[in-house]
């Protein structure tokens, strides 16, 4: 902590000039100064004395005694002391007279008699401040110095109002100077302490009383203050006399808790950020916010004062932060109902929790997220569901739990993923022991890397495409055949991190041919060890197998899991399956049936409840395939009369004209019955949710698992199908369907519904093109409806829409060549009503919510039913007709509202929380976030997968754990990423192209934040471990040079020159379509948006794994941290 | 890691011999030795070799490889094996070098050398090599090659159950506890089942002879092989010092561990609030510590 550092008492010469005689005295020597000295002392006390009776004076007298007394405090503040030794030096001859005659006294004395005008008064206050800061001597241990001080600061302040506005810096200024001599001698304090009584009565601490009213200023005078206080804290630490008086008689504490309380609540609502990556407040967003400046500064003062205070002081100015501040104001703020405020709160949070480094107050603000209630649900309950929202609120989200997780609090893990786990309820009994053993042999990394997606291993360029960027694709074979997607080339995975690693490692030189030839073949007699980085061996086998990225990996995996392990190694035990006892611990607190707000089915839709899922699935069946469009398009909400359905705008466009028209929805009478919709909905959302749901897991996904190996094949078959399929919809009005569907279920149900696709696709066809919206509505009720419960899907998916623009306007506006331009207005506004609406619609939703809590358990029976206030006459018949007609034929999956299957579920299922719980859901998803949410999502759980506990490293990294049937693993999720990367890839024939660009683009990306990184890594607490290009950052670099449109141009420019590829960018490339075809542009820009999210996805994903591998490499040969033992010290 | 912990396992032999000698029967029971264990039979090798066949990402196999030894090498730290010090090569890591500390017993101040040879298939293959760099007197060490017979408690390496400590636990066993039964030195065995005086001698002229040899250079030019020197103070004194001076503070070894002194220094640097806990030993509950300082 600087700050106590940074309070250099002000030399002498700082401020001369300003009050000092012309003539400099100091020249002279001592005696004729005192000689000066008496002389004007003479002719003062002339005035002060004869006139002592008579009231009031004249003007001659006060410019007479201002002129000499001026004089008179230049000569004192200018003397030396007379010798002596350095610690009790001996007073000056001007000073020996001060005291003798109480000089000073007599004159603060005539001024207060006489009646102190703010003139004089200023005059004085400035006198003093000259006097103490740049005097010789330690002055105030006199009390013919102290004294008058005193009297004057008294007579300053009027009790009542405080202190006059003209006179503030003035006093402030003074205050900070005695305060610095305080600090300077501390016994200085004690004699104020002692002095006070006499003049003061209760407020001993006159000083401290006047300063604390300035400890929320802003600018220099506030930060005077403060600085002032803290040297009063620093100094009375070890004074228990003085904290209590500052605990029991100030309102120090109070007003620094509550202060912040008013400073938090004119911090803007809305954060607005116009990067699509921005998730994170650094320092350079908010140093332009002079509210947030304010409060930060507040806050880090209090962060000070926990610091260098007395611990009576600072264990109320901690209770005061949480009741006061934390509880009041920090709680419903968290809480608002709308998406900017809780995007703001979620910043506002995580910012403050990377700036507090006192552990105390730390402790503070975490006791407040994992223990206090709102609402029935804790603070971290709340921000849990955030993460599965689908907007910039997850971002922000995922950022914070970084912060937390970075944190390596016992206490946060415990409640956040341990207390899940400890029961060890979730591996099979058989399996207890193997919770602490590590992956010795590189088994569980080799099934990480198993998951690359085959379609991703390519990793040449054709030669047409190197020739831009020597530097980085230069060294690739050029292959002409690498077009086909799945072009095996076991022996280069991936070099993207190669490429990456080659930046910031100074660029390593790779010989091109060395490598293909030798690689596989050789390496065992003649690996080196990591145990010698620079041993000749080492380069070889670098360079040679083209694996530096691994390399990397494997070293920030162990940089991560040393920093993890070193910062765990206080913790009370080391949850290994042993210790604490599976059989002791409580019962984790059960999935969150019944509370709404907990649910952790979102928006997205990969989370339905298994059976749904695969009902949901096997009407959507063949879309899979065909539109890989089922992510983040643009989307129409249509609202009609109960049923709110999203339809991918440009398909339901073409398709159906006739539908009901977007605007038509805003209005309000529509809006209350959507309200009534949405809460049937969201009430059957938290019934439906059993277990097995909680952990991500359905009996899809066990299909899912084993048909993995023919996975491939599959695909390609029904990628024929499909196409078909997504012919005939065109000609018909089929072809929206499965579209909308699509959306609705994600996760691991492509298999069934390959297995589904014929039947389903008569089914259809049979279906009248009036239930369209039967389906939707169906669909509605099918998928949890998160999105109306929390921030919704369509934020979401305009959110990613929004970014695309965003992608565009920043980065490609400059490319005359895009193919964008044509349709982006009309976008602009339509979502900006959409925007507008789901706004609206959020907030109902949530005072909906609050109040169906109060009557969940009623609700609770909906599920058996399927939602009886969706009185939709229309829909209903047809829905269940032909829901039951399509979960017929799928035997494993129970129909969607059995209530059998919930209702039969063993109550001790298994639960691994919901912090897992959502990052899975999440991950699952992968294919439809966007690149910034992945990012943030892979990071967050390689943070998680960093910790060296056994029970949380077997769970998410050993893949020979066997788990309860109703439990995901981490392997199976992204066993269902790959596969749909996989499909998707065999469903796009240019996929190798794109992701060569998306490499490409990310490598740029990288590059270009290495060079702009002096700017300062925003997380302070967690070393930036992953790879350059996954560190959002050009966002911020545009974002941090908004008040530089120049620099933001040149550095969006110096992106796209590394982007750009013979005039065209990635994206250009990936809108290639839309522009060809004459076709709606919005279309095709949906399309782009789905295109571009699964490519960068596809490229995450891979690092991602890599990632996790060398996570599982490096703990079996982490060391463990002995406990310290410095704290006993 | 790993790689600052040779000037420790190089420097450490040197102190130890000046460390107080264990009373002449070690308090600690040496863990059996895994030729005892039930031989599992279990369908791992063969599913794992072909895993690591299947060559979908080949690439990844040398640090598979690599990888596991390492693992190999933090169990071996684990287990702080007593009298027992090894460094892997510089060059390959399939090669340790190793010294082991003899404190009682028959070979009592023995200090021999040895080199581990892991074969390059491991862990689905043989077991390690052990040979000693001069032959002891030994009824399980050849006489010629110096190798030791590992394999009569290794018939067949398996991986997850056999690890290279426990090979060097054996190696360090046969020292304390002499087997007679195949030996790889016949004559040794002759003469400790006829003449023990004889055979005591020789196992005494053996000790001496490889303690003479203990200055020598290494017999592999590797710059992390194991080599001695004779003492000087201007070397040794302040690392020792620094040794002992850290045994005395902490009981627990690991803190010696040169990672736990690097990151000692390191984190202790920067800013970081990390590490918190307020649970109560015992508890699992969050907050349950009660915190002192801030009761009023």
């Amino acid at each position: 902590m600087s700050w106590l550092s940074r309070l250099n008492p002000r030399g002498p010469g700082t401020r001369t000039g300003r009050h000092a005689a012309p003539s400099s005295p100091c020249t002279a020597d001592p005696e004729t100064c005192l000689m000066v000295f008496e002389n004007h002392w003479r002719q003062v006390s002339g005035v002060l004395k004869p006139r002592e009776s008579s009231v009031g004076g004249y003007a001659d007298d006060l410019t007479a005694v201002r002129n000499h007394t001026d004089q008179m405090l230049c000569l004192l503040a200018e003397e030396s002391p007379a010798g002596g030794d350095i610690e009790s030096p001996a007073m000056g001859p001007i000073l020996e007279m001060v005291v003798a005659e109480n000089i000073l006294d007599e004159l603060v004395q005539w001024h207060l008699r006489r009646g102190l005008d703010p003139d004089s008064q200023l005059e004085l206050l400035k006198l003093f401040e000259m006097l103490i800061g740049q005097s010789h001597q330690p002055l105030l241990l006199h009390s013919a110095v102290l004294q008058p001080l005193l009297s004057l600061l008294g007579a300053c302040v009027d009790p009542q109002l405080g202190c006059p506005a003209a006179l503030e810096s003035s006093l402030v200024l003074l205050l900070n100077q005695v305060c610095v001599c305080m600090a300077k001698e501390t016994a200085v304090l004690e004699l104020i302490f002692r002095c006070g009584p006499v003049q003061q009565g209760p407020t001993n601490l006159l000083i401290f009383s006047l300063l604390v009213p300035f400890i929320h200023r802003d600018g220099s005078l506030g930060q005077q203050a403060r600085d002032a206080l803290l040297l009063v804290m620093a100094t009375s630490a070890s004074s228990h006399a003085v904290a209590r008086h500052i605990a029991e008689n100030s309102y120090f504490c109070p007003v620094l808790a509550t202060g912040l309380s008013g400073l938090y609540s004119s911090l803007p609502r809305k954060i607005e950020v116009r990067g699509d990556d921005w998730h994170t407040l650094r320092r350079e967003d908010w140093m332009g916010v002079s509210s947030l400046v304010l409060f930060m500064n507040s806050l880090e003062f209090c962060n000070a004062v926990v610091q260098v205070a007395h611990p009576l002081v600072r264990c109320q100015l901690l209770d005061y932060l949480h009741n006061g501040f934390l509880v009041p104001v920090m709680g419903p703020a968290l809480h608002k109902s709308s998406v900017d405020e809780m995007i703001a709160s979620t910043a506002y949070l995580d910012l403050f929790l990377r700036s507090i480094t006192e552990t105390s107050l730390l402790k503070t603000f975490l006791r407040f997220i994992l223990l206090h209630r709102h609402d029935n649900d804790t603070i971290l309950d709340t921000l849990l569901t955030r993460i599965s929202s689908n907007s910039r609120l997850c971002m922000v989200s995922l950022s914070l739990f970084k912060t937390l997780l970075s944190l390596n609090c016992e206490d946060l893990m415990l409640q956040l993923v341990l207390r899940y786990l400890l029961p060890c309820t979730h591996v099979m009994l058989s399996q207890r022991r193997a919770v602490r053993e590590t992956d010795l042999y590189g088994k569980s990394a080799d099934k990480f890397l198993s998951l690359i997606p085959e379609c991703c291993r390519i990793t040449a360029a054709p030669s047409s495409e190197r020739d831009d960027e020597p530097a980085f694709w230069g060294k690739v074979l050029g292959s002409p055949t690498s077009e086909s997607p799945v072009h095996p080339r076991p022996n280069t995975p991936s070099r993207l991190a190669l490429f990456i690693r080659q930046q910031s490692s100074g660029g390593q030189a790779n010989p091109p041919s060395s490598g293909s030839e030798n690689a596989p073949s050789s390496p065992r007699g003649s690996i080196s060890s990591p145990l010698s980085p620079d041993s000749p061996m080492h380069q070889l086998q670098d360079a040679s197998e083209g694996e530096t990225g691994y390399l990397e990996y494997l070293r920030d995996a162990r940089k991560g899991i040393e920093l993890c392990s070193w910062a765990c190694r206080d913790w009370s035990a080391p949850y290994d399956g042993e210790n604490p006892s599976p059989n002791s611990v409580l019962p984790p607190p059960p999935p969150p049936m019944s509370n709404p707000s907990l649910s952790m089915v979102q928006e997205h839709f990969s989370i339905m409840d298994p059976a749904q899922q695969r009902a949901a699935v096997v009407a959507a069946a063949r879309a899979e395939w065909s539109s890989s469009d089922r992510d983040s398009g643009e989307w129409d909400v249509t609202i009609s009369k109960n049923c709110i359905s999203l339809t991918p705008r440009s398909k339901k466009r073409s398709l159906l004209p006739s539908s009901i028209p977007l605007q038509s929805s805003s209005s309000a009478p529509v809006s209350t019955e959507i309200t009534g919709a949405v809460e049937t909905v969201s009430q059957h959302s938290h019934s439906a949710p059993h277990p097995p749901l909680y952990n991500g897991m359905g009996q899809v996904e066990l299909t899912d698992s084993v048909d993995e190996r023919m996975e491939v094949k599959k695909v390609k078959r029904d990628s024929d199908v499909n196409n078909s399929v997504v012919e005939s919809g065109m000609n018909g009005s089929m072809g929206m369907c499965p579209v909308d569907y699509n959306d609705f279920h994600v996760g691991s149900a492509m298999k069934s519904s390959q297995v589904q696709v014929m039947p389903h696709l008569q089914h259809q066809t049979s279906v009248p093109s009036s239930t369209h919206e039967c389906l939707q509505s169906e669909s509605q009720r099918l998928s949890p409806v998160p999105a109306l419960t929390e921030t919704s899907t369509v934020p979401h998916e305009s959110r990613g829409l929004e970014s695309v623009e965003r992608l565009i306007e920043e980065l490609l506006e400059r490319a005359p060549s895009e193919p964008l331009s044509g349709d982006s207005k009309y976008q602009g506004i339509s979502i900006e009503a959409f925007h507008q609406e789901l706004r609206e619609l959020e907030e109902r939703v949530r005072e909906r919510r609050v109040l169906s809590r109060s009557s969940e358990e009623s609700s609770r029976e909906f599920h058996t039913a399927p939602a009886p206030s969706l009185t939709d006459e229309d829909c209903l018949p047809v829905e269940t007709e032909q829901r039951f007609s399509e979960t017929k034929p799928d035997s494993s999956a129970p129909g969607v509202f059995s209530p059998a299957r919930p209702l039969g579920q063993p109550l001790a299922q298994p639960y691994t929380g919901p912090f897992i719980t959502v990052l899975f859901n999440k991950l699952e998803s992968m294919m439809q976030n966007s690149l910034y949410v992945n990012i943030l999502l892979t990071g967050v759980v390689f943070q998680l997968a960093c910790y060296p506990q056994p029970l949380l490293r077997s769970f998410l990294l050993n893949a020979n754990m066997v788990f309860q049937p109703s439990v995901k693993s981490l392997i199976q999720v992204l066993g269902s990423v790959k596969n749909r990367i996989e499909a998707f890839a065999a469903a796009h024939e240019d996929f190798p192209a794109m992701l060569r660009k998306a490499r490409r683009f990310l490598v740029a990306r990288g590059k270009l934040d290495w060079s702009d990184s002096p700017m300062g890594v925003p997380n302070l607490r967690r070393s930036d471990s992953l790879i350059k290009s996954r560190k959002p950052s050009l966002g911020d670099l545009i974002l941090r040079h908004t008040n530089s449109p120049t620099r933001a141009r040149h550095a969006a420019q110096l992106a796209l020159a590394h982007v750009r590829d013979g005039g065209q960018s990635l994206h250009s490339a990936l809108f290639r379509g839309g522009a060809a075809s004459g076709a709606s542009g919005l279309e095709k820009q949906a399309e782009a948006l789905r295109v571009k999210n699964a490519v960068y996805c596809a490229v995450i994903f891979s690092e991602f794994l890599k990632e996790l591998a060398a996570l599982a490499q490096e703990h079996a040969v982490a060391l463990p941290f002995p406990p310290s033992q410095g704290t006993e010290e | 890691m790993v790689e600052r912990s040779d000037g420790e396992e190089q420097g450490g032999p040197g102190e130890q011999r000046s460390s107080p000698a264990h009373p002449p029967f070690g308090k600690k029971q040496l863990p059996s030795i895994p030729k005892n264990a039930v031989p599992i039979t279990k369908a791992a090798s063969p599913a794992s070799s072909t895993e690591s066949a299947n060559g979908t990402h080949a690439s990844y196999g040398p640090f598979y490889l690599e990888y596991s030894l390492l693992a190999e090498f933090t169990l071996v730290i684990k287990q702080r094996l007593p009298g027992i010090y090894v460094q892997p090569s510089y060059r390959s890591t399939l090669m340790w070098f190793g010294v082991i500390f003899i404190r009682h017993g028959l070979y009592q101040d023995g200090v021999f050398k040895f080199t581990v040879y892991i074969p390059d298939n491991f862990p689905d293959g043989d077991c390690p090599r052990v040979i000693f760099d001069t032959p002891v007197f030994h009824p399980l060490v050849d006489s010629v090659s110096g190798e030791l017979d590992v394999r009569r408690a290794f018939t067949k390496w398996r991986r997850n159950h056999n690890h290279i400590w426990q090979v060097l636990m054996y190696a360090r066993t046969i020292f304390y506890k002499i087997n007679t039964m195949d030996p790889l030195n016949p004559e040794a065995v002759v003469l400790y089942d006829k003449d023990f005086q004889l055979f005591k001698s020789k196992v005494v002229d053996s000790v001496k002879l490889c303690n003479s040899h203990l200055f020598d250079q290494p017999k592999i030019d590797d710059p992390f092989a194991i080599s001695f020197s004779p003492w000087n103070p201007a070397v040794h004194e302040e690392a020792k010092d620094k040794m002992f001076a850290y045994k005395r503070l902490h009981s627990d070894p690991l803190l010696t561990a040169p990672h736990n002194q690097r990151w000692a220094e390191d984190y202790n640097k920067g800013p970081l609030v990390s590490g918190l806990s307020w649970v109560k030993p015992g508890s699992t509950q969050p907050f349950s510590k009660e915190d002192i300082p801030l009761q009023t």
